[in-house]
């Protein structure tokens, strides 16, 4: 009996010890208060076209791996805590994407979330919303839902707009999005 | 109970299990006929079986069956430490297992491939954000050229209007 205890605990041990990293970093940007829960759409969309999961951690190898090519881009990623980005193709079906754009909205609204920019047409919704804690940026969301794609972007710490098209170039990623 | 007491007692209980050899069940019998005494033991420890018989005994369930068969029978006594016991010997594969846990938890510089792929991950999600101030940015050139040209061609409207009226005026 004393065994099959001892077992079970040691089972219970070792599942909490690989589960750790994951939740580590799961918490770790889920107590930021940048951090904005966007909810799932697979239901609707199916698997997200993009995730993107970027935590502090990894951020800092990137900011280290720039800071010899373009220490703007480093220095830019030091102020970053994590970002992630979720992106479901609609293929014109807005309905599910709207719904939970405005249910984030609201969250967002509820929780001291600044909004900076709102387009509102009828079949294109973009907003941006920043998060400020004693003059200190602590988060930027932004939502955009079409007809071809909903887009969920959070940035977690300080993110200057004004540096962030300075140290675009120095990513030399092709990234062919259709802006049409 | 005395010695010889105990040892009818001994035999009787055989007799009634069916242990005794014949020839001790022939000599219990023949020494019963004898000793009233006896006869008047073997007699009630045949009824006493009978009615033990017809006691009806519930079957306990099964779980209660199992726990009860797994209580050990008799109080061990507490084992010495003893390294290949199994508890120990878990506690032993433990140990490197989790310094393996830990040593993955570390936080080792990943591969370099790993760092690109988060780069260019970043860049993508730079590039959305990007795309969303173009975005924005347009809606609000389109909005305040909208606003600009009401502005515009409501106040030439205006003027016109109102030279239109000032002319009739002279006519009249």
């Amino acid at each position: 009996m004393k065994q099959s205890v001892m077992k079970k605990w040691v089972t219970g041990l070792f599942c909490t010890l690989l589960a750790l990293p994951v939740i580590a970093q799961e918490d770790e940007l889920k107590d930021l208060p940048g951090y904005v829960d966007f909810g799932d759409l697979s239901a609707t969309y199916g698997e997200p076209k993009i995730t993107i999961n970027l935590g502090g951690t990894m951020l800092g190898f990137v900011g280290m791996m720039s800071s010899a090519k373009s220490p703007e881009t480093s220095k830019l990623i030091s102020k970053l805590k994590g970002i992630r980005v979720q992106i479901y193709e609609t293929d014109e079906n807005l309905e599910a994407a709207s719904q939970q754009y405005s249910k984030v909205k609201g969250d967002l609204k509820s929780s001291g979330w600044e909004p900076i920019v709102q387009v509102n047409e009828d079949d294109e919704q973009v907003l941006v919303y920043m998060k400020m804690e004693a003059g200190h940026m602590e988060g930027m969301t932004v939502m955009a839902v079409d007809g071809e794609e909903a887009v969920f972007v959070n940035i977690i710490g300080q993110l200057n707009p004004a540096e962030l098209g300075k140290v675009m170039e120095s990513f030399d990623v092709d990234v062919d999005l259709d802006l049409d | 109970m005395n010695e010889y007491d105990e040892e009818w007692e001994v035999q009787i209980n055989a007799l009634l299990d069916g242990e005794l050899s014949p020839k001790g069940a022939e000599k219990l019998k023949a020494d019963a006929l004898g000793d009233g005494d006896l006869a008047a033991a073997i007699i009630s420890a045949y009824q006493l079986q009978k009615a033990m018989e017809n006691i009806h005994v519930e079957r306990a369930p099964d779980s209660l069956r199992k726990k009860l068969k797994a209580i050990p029978r008799r109080k061990q006594p507490a084992p010495a430490f003893r390294l290949f016991q199994p508890r120990w010997a878990m506690v032993l594969a433990a140990i490197p297992l989790t310094l393996i846990v830990v040593s993955l938890m570390r936080p080792d510089t990943p591969p370099a491939s790993e760092i690109a792929q988060a780069r260019e991950e970043m860049a993508i999600a730079f590039a959305y954000l990007d795309k969303a101030g173009v975005m924005t940015g347009r809606e609000i050139e389109s909005t305040v050229g909208r606003t600009m040209a009401n502005a515009v061609t409501g106040s030439i409207n205006r003027v016109i209007k109102s030279q239109h009226l000032s002319s009739k005026e002279k006519k009249v």
